[in-house]
């Protein structure tokens, strides 16, 4: 009776020195993280170019042609199954590879819009609101779009609607860097940017 | 009178020093009117400043017992912890508050993770309950390592978070969430060690990392409140010809 509260006891305590030593662990990786962090805010920087450059490198023609429905029933019925799920999952990881991309633009593009809106100019002040607040949800999007389409890659005969929403946000968030643009380049150096 | 050995040295050392600049920041926040932006980590650092006194005091004086010290603590720590998730609080709203769409959408999502975290830390709680000790304070650092581990899993899901989104943080809210949030997973890290380690030379080694960790986080916070705003470059530094290519390549590209 004694031995078997003895062992039980002893269990318990092995157990509490197996949550330490993972909460230990799981707090020195927070803490890398955090240091990781506070290392790269020291380096960012609001980089205009980079965005428009990652703008530049998507073809949103070709996206919307990856994520098409009707595209991917044609396919469907005129390929054999085991083709077609080949082809699916190739078109699904290069879709999944533009949504990432425009989702990396859109956090780009979110720093822009903040940092227009401390702009001494009304106009590209406000003009900064909208492109701060498509940037973000794009970027939310992407995070759906990516984890749908990577639900494509690993089962792709699972039938799947199209992405039209997050083509859309991507046109918007593109039509108002635009609009930032052409609003910047008529007031030269009147913002006044600050962040961490 | 107080026996002076180097353990004693460093160990009035390191409750002394993070207090003492505690009051440096108090005055930061105070001559910087930051204040009136962050209401409740001032209240933090007042708080914590206040707490030092009579804990120093039964700390020093020679009739107080352990168990009379260790009640004192475990009553100051719970109302830290309390303020802790305020301060978590004030710069969660600070950081979404130019933004109606992150207010809402964020923290929504912060809101999903406190829940999962409580409910790891509970869990935590029941099926990790510590050491063998059954001294009642055993218990306090158990709430106290489930505390930490909430704060630190919100403080990195809310850096995270703003990282992803490309969200610009002031220094002064940035500095104040990473301080706190190396505060809390150094806290968890310990919190869990004196959970599970209970002799009194695995104590005392712990107390002197515990306070040793809260001197670095009070310089974070310092160092940052300090510093100046970074100038980032901005969108105007572009000449007007670049801006009207890229205007015409993306006007283009909306075409295509």
């Amino acid at each position: 009776m004694e031995q078997g509260a003895s062992t039980i006891s002893q269990a318990m305590i092995s157990q509490a020195m197996i949550a330490a030593w993972i909460l230990v662990a799981l707090a020195f990786f927070a803490l890398g993280i955090l240091v990781y962090i506070a290392i790269r805010s020291r380096t960012r920087q609001v980089d205009l170019e980079k965005a428009v450059q990652a703008f530049r490198s998507l073809d949103i023609e070709a996206f919307r042609n990856l994520v098409d429905s009707g595209e991917e029933a044609f396919l469907r019925n005129n390929l054999s199954p085991k083709k077609f799920r080949a082809i699916k999952r190739q078109r699904a990881w290069a879709a999944l590879i533009y949504a990432r991309e425009a989702g990396r633009a859109a956090a780009a593009l979110a720093k822009i819009g903040q940092a227009a809106q401390q702009s001494s100019d009304p106009e590209i002040a406000a003009s900064g609101i909208t492109v701060t607040e498509n940037a973000f949800r794009l970027r939310l999007q992407t995070i759906g779009a990516c984890l749908h389409l990577l639900t494509e890659v690993v089962l792709p005969d699972l039938r799947s609607p199209s992405l039209p929403r997050l083509v859309d946000q991507y046109e918007r968030a593109a039509e108002t860097l635009f609009r930032l643009g052409r609003f910047s380049s008529r007031v030269q150096g009147s913002v006044r940017p600050k962040s961490a | 009178m107080l026996s002076l050995n180097w353990h004693r040295a460093l160990s009035l050392f390191l409750l002394i020093a993070p207090h003492a600049l505690l009051g440096v920041l108090a005055v930061i926040l105070y001559k910087r009117r930051l204040y009136r932006e962050f209401p409740c980590f001032f209240v933090y650092v007042l708080y914590e400043i206040a707490k030092f006194f009579p804990l120093f005091a039964l700390y020093s004086v020679q009739g107080v017992s352990g168990k009379e010290y260790a009640y004192a603590y475990c009553v100051t720590l719970l109302i830290s912890i309390v303020l802790r998730f305020g301060v978590i609080d004030e710069i969660s709203r600070n950081l979404f508050r130019e933004s109606q769409f992150l207010r809402v959408a964020a923290r929504r999502s912060l809101q999903c993770v406190t829940g999962l975290l409580l409910g790891a830390g509970a869990l935590l709680a029941v099926y990790a309950p510590g050491g063998n000790s059954a001294k009642w304070y055993a218990g306090i650092f158990v709430v106290n390592r489930g505390a930490a581990m909430v704060q630190s899993g919100l403080l990195l899901a809310l850096l995270l978070f703003s990282r992803f989104l490309g969200l610009s943080w002031r220094r002064s809210a940035f500095g104040i969430a990473l301080g706190l949030a190396v505060l809390t997973s150094l806290d968890l890290a310990m919190f869990a060690l004196r959970a599970a380690f209970t002799s009194e030379a695995a104590a005392n080694f712990l107390d002197l990392l515990i306070t040793g960790t809260y001197l670095v986080c009070v310089s974070i916070w310092i160092g940052y409140l300090l510093a100046p705003e970074l100038e980032v470059a901005s969108p105007t530094v572009v000449a007007h010809d670049e801006v009207e290519t890229w205007n015409r390549e993306l006007q283009q590209f909306l075409k295509q």
